[in-house]
C-alpha cells in the first residue's frame, strides 16, 4: 500500500528532467554564483579554494531547492499542471518527489563539474567521497522539501521570487559555507553545525581531512542534518497530500 | 463566501453534461469538488459510487481533468506532454505511444506535435491539454472550458472527439459559457447562476420552456414593452426587448415596432433566449 503511493515517481521525475533539459541555458548558469566565488577565491586567497569548492557543492545542492520552489510554483500558478496530475492516479507525494528528483537529475552536470574541480584541488578518499555524497543528498532533501512546501503557499510568482532568494542567501552565504568554520567564534560553531548548509560543509571538510572538528561538533552536525532532512521530507510528504486538495 | 448552494445533479454513464453559466456562477467550483481538487464544506459527491471527499484515491484513477486556464509544459512538445502524462498515470509504454498518436491526431496537432509547446499558439496549447486528457480514456472526463481560445474549426474538432469518446462509453462533464457549445455538445445541461442550479434539461426542453419558437427583438423598445408582452414572454436587456412568440404573430409585432420607429429582428428561439429567460440576463453580461 505504502509502495503504491510512490508509483509514478520515476516517470514524473523523467518528465521534469526533460522539461529542465529543454532549457540548457538555465542549467549552465545555475552555478554562476559558485563559479564567481571560486574565481575570486582563486585570485585572492588560493589556500581557501578547497573550502570554497566544498561550499560550492553544498550550496549547489541547497540551490536546487530554489529551483524546485520556482518550478513547483510556476507550473501550479501559471499552468495548473498540478491539477492535471492531482486529479489522476499519481499520488501527491509521487508528484512532489518526482518533481524534485527530476530537477536534481537535470542539474547534476553542474554538480559533477564542481566534483571534478574538487578532485583536482583536493583529492578525496573513498570514505570522504561517500560522506560528501550523503551530506549533499541530505542537504538536497532538506532544501527541496522545504521549497516544495513553500511553493504551495503563494498565489502569485512575484512574491515568491524574493522569499526564495532570501532563504537561499540567508542560509547559504553568511554562515560558514564558503569559508572555514574556524573563522567563526568558538561559541557560535554549534549554531553553524545546526544549519544544514554550514553544518554539511563543515562535516564534508572534516571527512576530507581539511579541517578538524571535535567529536561533539561532528555528532551535533551529523545528527541535526539527518534529523532536519528526515523531518522536512516527512512534513513535505504530508503537506503534499494535504495541499493537493484546496480547502 | 458561499460559492455553491444546494446544487444537486446526477450524471448517467456515457452522458455528456454541460454546466452552463456566466463567469463566477459556480461551475468551476463544482467541477473542482467533483474532481477531488477542492474540499467542500458540506454535501457529498459520488463518482462511480466512490465519495470524492472521503475516498479520493478511488476516484482519481477514474477521472481526468482539463483545468481552467491549464497550459502544457512549455518545454515539452505536445507528443512528449501527452506521452509523459499517460506514463505517469501508469500506462505501459506501447499503449501510451498508441494513445498519444491517437489523441494528437484527434485534435489535429500532427503538424506541430514535435515543436515545443512554448512556440505554439494559444489554441494549439489548449488542444494539447485536451489531447492529454482525451488520451487517458478515463471513464469520466472533467473539462473546464475546454475550447476556450480555440478557433471554430478546432472547437468543432474537439466536439467531435468528445462525441466519439461518449460513444465509446466515457462520461463527460464540461463547463462552458459558450451557448452553442452547450447546445451542440451536451445531452443534458444545467444552467448555473450564483451557485445554484436554476434549471436542467436538454437544450430542446429548455428552449420549449421559453414559450414559443420565434424571437423578435425590438431595439430600444422599452416604451413598447407592455404591448409587446401581450404577444408572449419578454426579456429586456440593454434597452432591447426580446419577445418570444409563435410564427403567426411575427408580422404584427414587426408592424408595431416599425410604426413606433423602432427596428426589429426576427430569428428562431435559441438557447440564448432560454438562458435570458431563466437567468434574467445575458450570459456575457457582468
Amino acid at each position: 500500500m505504502l509502495a503504491r503511493r510512490w508509483v509514478g515517481t520515476r516517470v514524473f521525475a523523467a518528465t521534469e528532467a526533460r522539461v529542465q533539459l529543454h532549457d540548457p541555458l538555465a542549467i549552465a548558469t545555475s552555478a554562476l554564483v559558485e563559479g564567481i566565488l571560486i574565481v575570486f577565491v582563486w585570485v585572492l586567497a588560493r589556500d581557501l579554494l578547497p573550502y570554497a569548492l566544498f561550499g560550492s557543492l553544498v550550496y549547489s545542492a541547497f540551490l536546487i531547492g530554489q529551483i524546485v520552489l520556482s518550478e513547483a510554483a510556476y507550473i501550479r500558478i501559471e499552468h495548473h499542471i498540478n491539477e492535471l496530475y492531482h486529479a489522476s492516479p499519481l499520488s501527491p507525494e509521487a508528484y512532489f518527489l518526482g518533481l524534485a528528483s527530476g530537477i536534481l537529475l537535470a542539474f547534476l552536470p553542474t554538480t559533477l563539474g564542481l566534483f571534478v574541480l574538487l578532485e583536482i584541488v583536493h583529492p578525496l578518499t573513498l570514505p570522504a567521497f561517500g560522506s560528501l555524497l550523503l551530506i549533499l543528498l541530505a542537504v538536497w532533501v532538506f532544501s527541496s522539501s522545504l521549497a516544495y512546501v513553500i511553493s504551495t503557499l503563494f498565489k502569485e510568482m512575484k512574491a515568491l521570487w524574493s522569499y526564495g532568494s532570501l532563504i537561499v542567501n540567508l542560509l547559504g552565504v553568511p554562515p560558514p559555507v564558503f569559508y572555514p568554520l574556524t573563522l567563526w567564534p568558538e561559541e557560535w560553531r554549534p549554531l553553524a553545525m545546526l544549519i544544514p548548509t554550514s553544518g554539511g560543509a563543515a562535516l564534508a571538510e572534516a571527512a576530507a581531512g581539511l579541517q578538524p572538528l571535535t567529536g561533539e561538533l561532528v555528532l551535533l552536525g551529523a545528527v541535526s542534518l539527518a534529523l532536519e532532512a528526515a523531518a522536512m521530507f516527512l512534513f513535505a510528504v504530508w503537506w503534499s497530500h494535504r495541499s493537493a486538495r484546496e480547502a | 463566501m458561499e460559492a455553491l448552494r444546494g446544487v444537486s445533479l446526477a450524471i448517467r454513464r456515457g452522458e455528456r453534461v454541460a454546466l452552463l453559466g456566466r463567469n463566477g456562477a459556480g461551475k468551476t467550483t463544482f467541477l473542482r469538488i467533483a474532481s477531488t481538487l477542492l474540499m467542500p464544506t458540506s454535501g457529498s459527491v459520488r463518482v462511480f459510487g466512490h465519495d470524492v471527499t472521503s475516498d479520493p484515491d478511488s476516484v482519481r484513477p477514474l477521472i481526468a481533468v482539463v483545468p481552467q486556464e491549464g497550459k502544457p509544459f512549455f518545454h515539452l512538445t505536445p507528443r512528449e506532454q501527452v506521452y509523459a502524462y499517460l506514463r505517469a498515470r501508469g500506462f505501459p509504454r506501447d499503449k501510451a505511444r498508441r494513445q498519444t498518436e491517437w489523441a494528437i491526431d484527434q485534435v489535429g496537432l500532427g503538424d506541430v506535435a514535435d515543436r515545443l509547446c512554448m512556440t505554439l499558439s494559444g489554441g494549439q496549447k489548449q488542444r494539447t491539454m485536451v489531447a492529454t486528457v482525451l488520451a487517458t480514456e478515463a471513464p469520466l472526463l472533467f473539462l473546464d472550458e475546454p475550447t476556450i481560445g480555440l478557433d471554430p474549426f478546432a472547437r468543432r474538432s474537439v466536439w467531435e472527439t468528445l462525441r466519439h469518446l461518449t460513444r465509446e462509453g466515457s462520461t463527460i462533464l464540461l463547463t462552458t459559457h459558450y451557448l452553442d457549445e452547450a447546445e451542440a455538445l451536451s445531452d443534458r445541461l444545467y444552467i448555473v447562476e450564483e451557485g445554484r442550479v436554476l434549471v436542467e434539461g436538454t437544450a430542446d426542453e429548455l428552449k420549449r420552456q421559453v414559450g414559443g419558437s420565434v424571437r423578435v427583438s425590438v431595439r430600444d423598445g422599452m416604451s413598447l414593452r407592455e404591448r409587446l408582452a401581450t404577444f408572449g414572454p419578454t426579456v429586456s436587456e440593454d434597452g432591447t426587448v426580446h419577445v418570444v412568440t409563435g410564427p403567426e404573430r411575427v408580422t404584427e409585432i414587426v408592424e408595431l415596432a416599425m410604426r413606433g420607429g423602432f427596428s426589429a429582428t426576427v430569428g428562431p428561439v435559441t438557447l440564448e433566449e432560454a438562458f435570458l429567460r431563466v437567468v434574467g440576463r445575458s450570459i456575457d453580461r457582468d
